[in-house]
């Protein structure tokens, strides 16, 4: 796979960054270095080798559904940019998507 | 034959179940409907840096029940994946749900429409948490956003594309519904959000055996509004095929005001979500042994509930359905007719009296004032004649709710509303009537025996409803004979 200045330009979109020209080209170079590096996986055999989820093979230790560690609504609205109490507030979202 | 009987929908459905807990998926808030905006949040939930999810042991189980109550195959080990899309109600910028590997595979959901059985086949089912809510109509100019949702635990059940009708659709709902709520996994109410589903609808030429290309109509939380839904966009598909065109994939809203869907999004600018797996959380792993505790520990389910009373107790398939409705009720109404031993006089009992009562009182069953052996004896009342069955449910009934401490027989007594077969009092009953109307006599003995029933009537009228009708009747045929 290789990676060209469309496909930067929507992981650009994706992740709703805005690059600079050099940034971009940057990138580019950046990430066809790493998918080639990981691309040596295609010369091994693997067929036999189940895919790799997670580093960790521990299982997930499970939560009680006990109430704990709530916030107030001061304090969860303390740190916001934008509020009305009792609410966040975001630019009026017109795509109702 | 008009076009559209050429062709037949196909549909499938992703329905959320928000499940029945104290606390969010992966944090301990609380999960209470309704409460003041903003007021259950923690700092999971709203993506604060350095936070970590933890999952809650009761979406686990409750995922689980699900699945054996649906016949799923259990994953032993099952895996969470990121959803990654920008909104401004997930904190995240992804949900966690599950893609690649969910907690159970397979299954069946099995109902009737009228006589034909119907199995929905069940791809399988996955957890996943829910968003938060933004509210648009606040303000011009901001988008308001409440946070309390973002987290509540959800499962979200995958349907085969096995459905054929708005119909099918509707009574797999409510069969879903009525599930888990038996499971006590969730209130299944759909007002509050609490199950929604999203509808794949295509068409085809009968007969055909690929499917056509479908659309997805987005968070219907009514069936009624689904069944529009559906059948406009089935419509709307076929129209466009017998033009000539072709249908292509979209994601689509249905606005209820109108009755037409409108495309929120087509293929070319389907979200990318990029999932992968979740490095914050573990492998979810269930051993055996927590699976059979669950299996044994399952509930009873709707539709064993059911068969057992249309096979054990005789039901007619409209009351069996009715009484199983709700879990509660269908377990009252089998101690209940195992203890009055007539499953009918029960049967009605409930379904006319004590079911709206407690609609009406908006109480469970738990409350109902009166004891099962209250009912009992109410019904004995009616068997043995002692009550005409009219005056027990219109006259006693009430009175009795009204007065719980008494038995039936006292309160009946009191109201002086035994029926009664004294033949002296019956007697000067008809009597009286027969003196009141000699024209009719005449006429009967003329030979319009229908009569019959105006004598008895007025018989009942003044005797107000205490007349035993078979004495009654007996010595009218023999006072006009």
């Amino acid at each position: 796979m290789k990676v060209d200045k469309p496909l930067i330009s929507k992981l650009e979109n994706l992740a709703k960054l805005a690059l600079s020209d050099e940034e971009k080209t940057q990138l580019l170079t950046d990430m066809n270095d790493i998918l080639s590096m990981v691309e040596k996986l295609d010369h091994l055999d693997t067929e036999a080798v189940a895919p790799l989820i997670h580093m960790s093979d521990q299982p997930q230790v499970l939560r009680k559904d006990e109430i704990k560690h709530e916030l107030s609504k001061e304090e969860a609205l303390k740190n916001a940019t934008a509020k009305v109490d009792p609410f966040f507030t975001v630019p009026k979202v017109i795509d109702l998507d | 034959m008009s076009v559209y009987d050429k062709y037949e929908t196909v549909i499938g459905l992703e329905v959320h179940v928000q499940l029945s807990s104290l606390t969010k998926a992966f944090c301990a808030d609380r999960t209470t409907f309704g409460a003041p905006p903003n007021s259950q949040t923690s700092v999971i939930s709203l993506a604060h840096p350095g936070t970590l999810p933890r999952l809650n042991k009761k979406q686990v189980a409750h995922a689980v029940r699900l699945g054996l109550a649906l016949g799923s195959e259990i994953n032993p080990k099952s895996y969470f994946d990121r959803k990654n899309y920008f909104y401004a109600d997930l904190p995240k910028g992804y949900q966690i749900t599950q893609d690649n590997l969910p907690i159970c595979v397979g299954g069946v959901l099995p109902f009737s429409v009228g006589e034909r059985a119907v199995n929905i086949r069940i791809h399988h089912i996955h957890m996943e948490e829910d968003a938060g809510k933004s509210i648009h109509d606040l303000s011009d100019h901001a988008t308001m956003i409440d946070l309390n949702r973002a987290g509540v635990p959800l499962l979200e059940v995958v349907t085969e594309p096995d459905f054929r009708s708005p119909e099918e659709v509707d009574i797999f709902m409510n069969t879903m519904r009525q599930l888990v709520r038996y499971l006590e996994i969730s209130d299944g109410n759909m007002e509050q959000g609490s199950m929604r589903c999203d509808c794949n609808v295509s068409v085809r030429l009968k007969g055909e055996t690929t499917y056509g290309e479908r659309c997805e109509i987005k968070n219907m939380n009514s069936m009624r509004y689904a069944r529009r839904a559906i059948a406009y966009e089935s419509k709307r598909q076929i129209d466009l095929l017998e033009a000539g065109h072709s249908i292509t994939q979209q994601t689509l809203n249905f606005d209820p005001q109108t009755g037409i869907t409108t495309p929120l999004r087509n293929k070319e600018n389907a979200h990318d979500y990029r999932y992968f797996p979740d490095p914050d959380l573990a492998p979810v792993v269930i051993d055996k042994a927590s699976i059979d505790h669950l299996r044994q520990t399952l509930a009873v389910l709707p539709w064993e509930v059911t068969t057992r009373l249309r096979d054990e107790f005789k039901l007619p398939a409209k009351d069996a359905n009715l009484l199983a409705e709700e879990k509660e009720i269908a377990l009252y109404f089998i101690d209940l007719a195992t203890l009055a031993n007539d499953p009918k006089a029960c049967a009605n009992l409930i379904i006319n009296k004590v079911r709206p009562y407690l609609q009406q009182e908006k109480i469970s069953i738990e409350k109902f004032p009166l004891s099962q052996k209250q009912l009992v004896a109410f019904i004995k009342l009616i068997q043995t004649g002692k009550l005409s069955s009219s005056i027990a449910y219109q006259r006693i009934f009430p009175a009795l709710i009204e007065s719980p401490e008494q038995t039936p027989l006292a309160v009946a007594e009191r109201l002086n509303l035994i029926q009664s077969d004294d033949e002296d009092f019956l007697t000067k009953i008809v009597d009286e009537v027969l003196a009141q109307h000699p024209k009719e006599v005449a006429a009967y003995q003329k030979g319009k025996k229908n009569l019959i029933g105006f004598f008895m009537g007025e018989v009942m009228k003044k005797s107000r409803g205490k007349a035993a009708p078979k004495t009654c009747n007996a010595l009218l045929r023999k006072k006009l004979a």
